[in-house]
């Protein structure tokens, strides 16, 4: 017979109600909507004088949404988005990182430099880039022109795929800092000793970063290139800045495409399912960090 | 590789780093200190002479919205952290320590919740929220942040409570103290730093938000990045204003990320890690 | 000052027992050990005696009321940790008087008692100070001080010492023999130092992997091991056993391969297999008994453990001051009979031969 004494029965008592405010929060403003986010894609809603007129509308949505080219575009550029992305800041970011691991960059300087373009507002920097790709007066134009690259001024955010790259641009510049921090958090966790043991063993540099450093930073570069890529799937306020989707919508992405037919073209189910496109592929790849995170098993080493 | 020129290699490394970090920042600040006329000759004349506080007068002024932006922001985030950090660090102390069942599950939910989009949540929150009269309102925005900040607060906070040493606890249980004395009087005041902490990130956080300040405010509650965003779309060709009025609202959060920096850095990159 | 009982006391985690079916009685003023290798569910049973820990099954007396339902704080016992516990930000004033605030006793009625635990432990001057300004012994008293002024009914101590080096322990261990003597108050103390345990308890309760072995006095358990276990888990070095034969070859010796090992006169070989063992001290080296070979000398100060061996087993015999033996000497080797502890060699307990 379990017998309970007045302390853990109070501890318990206390965890509920210390968990109710959060959880009361948390359902209003996030498991309803998630839910209603759901059901809407399903419904064709149409704003009726002052109020809104729902219908059922099953899966004609998600039907329309692949038969629609935009959408198919817009996901297309999502991805080659998070791709180059991920690739980039990733790159980026361990370089840092190991330029900030070494003794001479352990300096706290360096870790402000880190942080500034981090708590800039992604509106700030959209604002920054902007001044800077700005076509007569911006100083990437000055700078090229200046340097005899090209004798014309380059209308950076005008044409459709360059335009999508100055974007990518801005937003590797302000993701690789604390990607940085990650993976130098990372670096601090392997073991001098590791290094030492391969030293004795002949390894040089190169080698010591393939078989000490590589390994040691797999799960921070999982981690990393997961939440890179749903960061990446996220970005609007640089698309919102710069070009409004234009020129002709190839800068349209999904996140931003969602927002517009729902709150521009006011088609709230239809905007509703593109969010919903969009939820499953950040879940699956939150599905893919959570695997990450767990403990593996031991694997048996032989001999 | 010969030592000298490993060291050459980081030496030049580090300090291209800076310049790439800083530089773009550095510029912008530049550009907010200089006249439209130095602006648009090319090559822009940058003459420290001309430097000119004019372009922050002109954006602070009242018609512009600024300032109220600044205000608003100010409020939001400052309600928006002390909200999510007493109820979050209430949840994440029951969580951390207080034998809930189920609990492992939750912490996986809360996690996830980071990882969506917020169209996804926007679109039925901004429906619901025109029906009872909530768009445009402090309060209104305050919740809807807390849906991405309490989250946060909670997944930091409960790695923090759970390194305070069960012993201590024990230790005030059979000294008589009851559970929220145990909270009170012990582990709060030793987790003070890695509160304050996390109440400076979710300030960050709340304060650079955007998306869904733009879904659900109109006029009253118009926050500081709203109002740089319309700076840079209304008056972008008045460049030197532009840039102030993006320099005035990022130096807040800039100046709190370089005070609160070891907390910051020690915090949340390792509870990131540590999950 | 009060009894304590533990009647059946079972705790299991899951699927997991970790501890099974203990009974035991601590009386009044009685200085009582909980002695075990690591995982063998000493502090589990302590933690359940102060409330920490949720019972399985069983009941536990204090002072003969039953008490698994009350609080740590409700059964009137204080507690000094592995750790100390001590609460890192309140000074040593605050640190032993936190238990009277929460009672929320008057100031000066705190600041006299406190002041009087901190003299009787010697930390006045240290009293405005943080625990992370003092030493490990230091904090260590201010953990006892802790306890003390809580004038509770028993204390319980969790392996107390493990974090100090090994001077240091034998002095805390005598300090702690004295403010029993002087204050008398029942207590439990965990440990994995049988050394420890045999100097400072009352009665030992000798546990492994969640079961009692045994209950009693030191010289009980030193002297009449209840089982193999306990045998070879006290005393210091471990105590040799040997398996081998009964012979009556002109007499009754038990035969360990080439060795014949004299066996008492009264003893009738008993109806089942045994081992036999024997402490260090009733083992002789000289001129008479059987052949063996020097293996190893440890000189430890007053003693040298000298490990002599034949074709199948080996013994350590205690020889006093310094020896002169080398390895691989030859000496023969005479083992007190009266001293010899027989154990069933299926069951392992001790018979009574």
């Amino acid at each position: 017979m379990q017998s309970s004494n007045d302390y853990n029965r109070n501890r318990y008592h206390l965890g509920l109600w210390f968990t109710a405010p959060a959880i009361i929060v948390l359902l209003i403003v996030l498991a309803y909507p998630i839910a209603a986010s759901l059901i809407l894609s399903f419904l064709r809603v149409r704003f009726a004088g002052q109020g809104l007129d729902f219908e059922f509308y099953g899966f004609t949505n998600y039907a329309d949404l692949l038969k629609n080219q935009l959408f198919r575009e817009a996901l297309f550029r999502s991805v080659y988005f998070t791709v180059v992305e991920v690739a980039g800041v990733i790159f980026l970011a361990l370089i840092a990182a190991l330029m900030l691991n070494h003794p001479l960059g352990r300096h706290a300087f360096f870790r402000v430099v880190l942080l500034v373009p981090w708590a800039l507002s992604p509106v700030a920097n959209a604002v920054l880039w902007k001044w800077i790709y700005n076509a007569n007066y911006g100083i990437l134009n000055q700078a090229i022109i200046g340097l005899g690259l090209t004798q014309e001024n380059i209308i950076w955010l005008g044409s459709p795929w360059l335009a999508l790259n100055m974007i990518l641009l801005a937003d590797v510049w302000k993701a690789v800092p604390f990607i940085a921090l990650l993976i130098l958090a990372g670096l601090q966790n392997i073991p001098s000793y590791l290094y030492k043991a391969a030293r004795l063993d002949g390894a040089n540099t190169w080698q010591q970063f393939v078989h000490v450093t590589l390994p040691g930073l797999k799960t921070t570069l999982v981690i990393s290139i997961v939440l890179q890529s749903i960061w990446a799937l996220k970005v609007f306020d640089l698309i919102y800045v710069l070009t409004k989707g234009s020129p002709a919508d190839s800068t349209v992405l999904l996140n931003y495409l969602s927002w517009r037919e729902t709150f521009s073209n006011l088609d709230v189910g239809y905007g509703a399912a593109i969010a919903n496109v969009l939820f499953v592929l950040m879940f699956m790849l939150a599905l893919v960090y959570i695997r990450a995170l767990r403990p593996r098993r031991i694997k048996a080493k032989d001999g | 590789m010969p030592r000298y020129l490993t060291r050459f290699f980081i030496r030049f490394g580090l300090a291209t780093f800076t310049l790439l970090s800083l530089g773009p920042v550095i510029w912008s600040v530049v550009t907010s200190l200089l006249p439209l006329s130095a602006l648009t000759s090319r090559p822009p004349d940058l003459n420290p002479l001309n430097i000119t506080l004019e372009n922050y007068s002109l954006v602070l002024d009242s018609s512009r919205g600024l300032f109220s932006g600044l205000i608003n922001s100010f409020i939001i985030a400052t309600f928006t952290s002390a909200v999510g950090l007493v109820v979050g660090s209430m949840a994440a102390y029951a969580l951390a320590r207080l034998n809930l069942p189920g609990s492992n599950k939750l912490l996986l939910m809360i996690l996830a919740t980071q990882m969506f989009p917020g169209i996804v949540i926007a679109i039925p929150l901004f429906l619901v929220m025109s029906r009872t009269h909530l768009v445009d309102t402090h309060f209104g925005l305050i919740a809807v942040y807390l849906s991405f900040i309490l989250p946060i607060v909670i997944w930091i906070l409960k790695g923090f409570f759970e390194s305070v040493p069960m012993e201590l606890e024990r230790a005030a249980a059979v000294d008589g103290a009851s559970p929220i004395q145990t909270f009170r009087y012990i582990v709060l005041p030793i987790s003070l730093p890695p509160l304050f902490a996390t109440g400076v990130f979710a300030f960050i956080e709340a304060w650079n938000e955007f998306f869904f300040a733009i879904i659900l405010t109109r006029i009253n509650v118009k926050t500081a990045s709203i109002a740089i965003a319309e700076f840079s779309g209304q008056y972008q060709t008045l460049y030197g204003q532009m840039l102030a009025s993006a320099v005035l609202a990022s130096v807040p959060v800039v100046a709190l990320a370089i005070i609160f920096r070891r907390f910051i850095l020690e915090g949340f990159v390792e509870g990131a890690i540590k999950a | 000052m009060a009894t304590l009982e533990l009647v059946n006391i079972t705790k299991k985690f899951g699927d997991f027992t970790a501890v099974e079916n203990i009974n035991l009685r601590v009386e009044e003023g009685e200085f009582v050990t909980l002695l075990g290798p690591s995982g063998c569910g000493k502090s589990t049973i302590l933690n359940m005696i102060a409330g920490l820990e949720e019972v399985t099954s069983g009941e536990i007396y204090i002072n003969g009321k039953q008490v698994n339902r009350l609080s740590p704080f409700e059964r009137d016992v204080a507690m000094v940790f592995q750790n100390y516990a001590l609460y890192p930000h309140m000074t040593v004033e605050e640190n032993i008087g936190f238990s009277l605030q929460l009672r929320k006793r008057p100031k000066n009625e705190i600041q006299a008692k406190v002041r009087k635990v901190a003299a009787m432990l010697e930390l006045e001057r240290f009293q405005h100070r943080l625990p992370r300004e003092l030493s490990g012994g230091q904090q260590q008293r201010v953990a006892i001080g802790r306890a003390v002024i809580r004038e509770p009914s028993i204390f319980l101590f969790d392996e107390p010492f493990s974090n100090l080096d090994a001077a240091l322990r034998i002095k805390t261990r005598g300090e702690i023999k004295e403010l029993h003597q002087r204050l008398g108050v029942t207590s439990v103390f965990v440990t994995h130092d049988q050394e420890e345990a045999l100097s400072l308890s009352d009665r030992i309760a000798v546990l492994r992997m969640g079961q009692l072995e045994q209950y009693g006095s030191p010289e009980e358990i030193y002297s009449k091991p209840a089982t193999k276990y306990v045998a070879r888990f006290i005393g210091t070095p471990q105590m040799d056993m040997f398996a081998g034969e009964f012979v009556n070859d002109g007499g009754l010796y038990y035969q360990v391969g080439s060795a014949k090992v004299a066996v008492s006169d009264t003893l009738q070989a008993p109806g089942v297999s045994v081992d036999i063992g024997v402490r260090a001290e009733f083992v002789t080296l000289g001129a008479k008994g059987f052949d063996a070979t020097v293996r190893l000398v440890q000189p430890v100060g007053p003693f040298t453990y000298v490990t002599v061996a034949w074709d199948d087993g080996s013994v350590t015999a205690r020889v006093n001051g310094v020896s002169r033996l080398k390895p691989k000497e030859n000496i023969k080797v005479e083992i007190n009979p009266k001293e010899l502890l027989f154990f069933d060699r299926a069951t392992e307990k001790r018979l009574n031969p």
